[in-house]
């Protein structure tokens, strides 16, 4: 069995955990559709790892329950682990073995791994030619990669997978994307905890925001996306007022918003299509913009989502004032 | 038995492996060799105030010898075992791949328990390697300080030492279960050895004034199970042989049921 009768790969229903006084997960409520790429998001705090745990069985939860893959996932129900790959949190390994030598203990745990398939994995994540050296002395980079070759020793049918870019230079992280998409493609599902919205915006099919122990918005990206669609535009500062004006007749335009922080900035609530044609209005008025910019429309939605409940739980990063 | 095979290649790859019984055979080649230099120089000047120095040769005085040097490698190799016991426990909580062998499913208390038979094994291997290099010594020292070596196959000796043998290295794995525990206990592998090592001096000290209970503790019944008379003036008496080995059955399963049960009910968040 690889989903539930409603097509969850994973469910959380109710789900608490508290560590001492301080409560991590409120009544989390996840619905993960099977074969999708699922993008889990919050600020830092929130409860992702914790989630992440707990569907490991590294944590129990206080209350509520979880099903996994279509079965209800306890205490004694270790063995369903065997069709979950996992990397949480940084990878973990033996630094005085070397990469095949890890994967090969690994695989001396839970589910039967042959050794062509720790083969297959070291070609997969790129790490064939270091195989023999100690893990010890792998960068960063290397060791994400490795635990993502860890993560799908037992060629999972649900992967879950915390911050996987971690240290991944770019080449890796759009190889990682694609080996992702392709999991998915073939009926797996991928579930994705990432503070990269640019990379979730690009990879996940569904996302799923938490904010101080419970889930905020759920739902499939376009859903979430439609009407969060933005061009940034960037024109001399005494320019603006102009612009917005000129930016105001567009047909069908959308709110057309002036930075108060940075002069010169206005963000303009249409499709990232239409950018061709705010350029055409801007330079028909005799305004030339030095910079047209796509927002990201899932990072605004998940500053609208989280901004409270992020200064409120961990505290914000104010950044140079 | 995938554990287990796993734990014990893990074990064969690991420095501190080597590193451990690296320096209790390497103490126990230098001592040796000591002995004979010294041993030696005095033969050759003929006595001369030198009064501890025929009974330090009974270290290379075959067939004595075999006892003496297997006394002394599950002496020091106690403190040892617990030292390489937290080890290897504190490091898989440190590490984190204890974390990654649960989240592969596999059972926490049956990977504990088996982590600590693949160290209990390389107890053995280490052990012999630790004798072997000091019975080697004890022969070329002999030959150096001009002591006989007649006695290297009496036959009575070679016939005793297997048990020995075996009752030291069940005294031994019991002293790196408490290692193990404490490591366990600790999360921690720098914590565990700390502790380990507190615990095993604390125990030699507590004696002076609790003699009484020091007795049935885990390093005096270990000490005890090997026949050895008390550590130092003032030390508890030991429990019998026979007791001894009882005791040290019971620390050595009460500490990997600590262990276990602990690792069970753990909440893992490092």
């Amino acid at each position: 069995m690889t989903a539930s009768a409603d097509g969850l790969a994973l469910a959380t229903r109710d789900v608490r955990k508290s560590y001492g006084s301080r409560v991590a997960l409120n009544g989390l409520n996840l619905s993960v559709p099977a074969g999708v790429v699922y993008g889990f998001l919050g600020p830092n705090g929130a409860g992702k790892t914790t989630t992440m745990r707990l569907l490991t069985g590294l944590l129990h939860p206080d209350g509520g329950s979880i099903e996994v893959l279509g079965r209800p996932f306890g205490r004694r129900d270790r063995k369903r682990l065997f069709e979950v790959g996992a990397l949480i949190e940084s990878p973990s390994f033996y630094p005085f073995l070397n990469a095949r030598e890890n994967l090969r203990a690994m695989g001396a745990t839970g589910a039967r791994t042959t050794t062509a398939r720790i083969e297959e994995l070291l070609d997969l994540v790129g790490l064939q030619e270091r195989a023999t050296d100690k893990v010890g002395g792998y960068s960063l980079g290397m060791k994400q990669r490795l635990g993502i070759a860890s993560a799908l020793l037992s060629d999972p049918k649900l992967l879950l997978l915390d911050e996987p870019a971690n240290g991944l230079d770019p080449a890796g992280i759009v190889a990682m994307r694609e080996t992702l998409q392709h999991l998915a493609s073939t009926g797996k599902t991928v579930f994705v905890s990432s503070h990269l919205l640019a990379e979730v915006q690009q990879m996940a099919d569904v996302i799923g925001i938490i904010a101080a122990g419970k889930l905020v918005k759920e739902g499939s990206m376009e859903a979430l996306l439609q009407g969060e669609d933005a061009i940034k535009v960037r024109v001399a500062a005494d320019q603006v007022a102009t612009a917005r004006e000129l930016l105001g007749r567009l047909p069908n335009p959308g709110a057309v918003e002036v930075s108060d922080e940075i002069p010169g900035w206005l963000t303009v609530r249409i499709g990232a299509e239409r950018a061709g044609e705010i350029n055409q209005v801007l330079a028909e008025g005799g305004i030339y913009a030095s910079r047209l910019e796509a927002g990201s429309q899932l990072e605004e939605l998940f500053l609208s989502l989280t901004a409270d409940e992020s200064a409120s739980h961990e505290g914000t990063f104010q950044g140079i004032r | 038995m995938r554990v287990l095979r796993s734990g014990i290649r893990k074990l064969a790859r690991r420095p501190a492996t080597y590193l451990t019984f690296g320096l209790l055979a390497g103490l126990l080649v230098l001592i040796i060799l000591a002995v004979a230099a010294s041993g030696g120089q005095g033969g050759d000047g003929g006595g001369g105030g030198g009064g501890g120095r025929p009974e330090a040769l009974l270290l290379l005085t075959f067939p004595g010898a075999y006892t003496l040097i297997l006394q002394f490698v599950l002496g020091l190799g106690g403190l040892f075992a617990v030292i390489f016991g937290a080890a290897v426990a504190g490091s898989e909580w440190g590490w984190g791949t204890l974390k990654m062998a649960v989240a592969r499913g596999e059972s926490r208390s049956r990977y504990i328990l088996l982590t600590f038979g693949a160290v209990s094994a390389f107890l053995v291997v280490g052990l012999l390697v630790s004798f072997g290099a000091g019975v080697l010594a004890a022969f070329v020292g002999a030959n150096i300080a001009g002591v006989s070596t007649d006695g290297v196959g009496d036959a009575d000796t070679l016939r005793k030492l297997p048990e020995e043998f075996a009752r030291g290295w069940f005294a031994m794995t019991e002293q790196c279960a408490i290692g193990f525990a404490v490591a366990t206990l600790a999360r921690s592998q720098l914590a565990g050895i700390g502790i380990g090592i507190a615990l095993y001096f604390g125990e030699t000290f507590a004696g002076i004034f609790l003699p009484d209970i020091v007795r049935y503790m885990p390093f005096n019944v270990a000490n005890a199970a090997l026949g050895n008379t008390g550590g130092f003036q003032g030390g508890p008496d030991p429990v019998s042989q026979a007791t001894a080995m009882l005791l040290v059955a019971t620390w050595l399963f009460g500490s990997l049921l600590v262990a276990a049960v602990f690792t069970e009910r753990a909440e893992i968040t490092g």
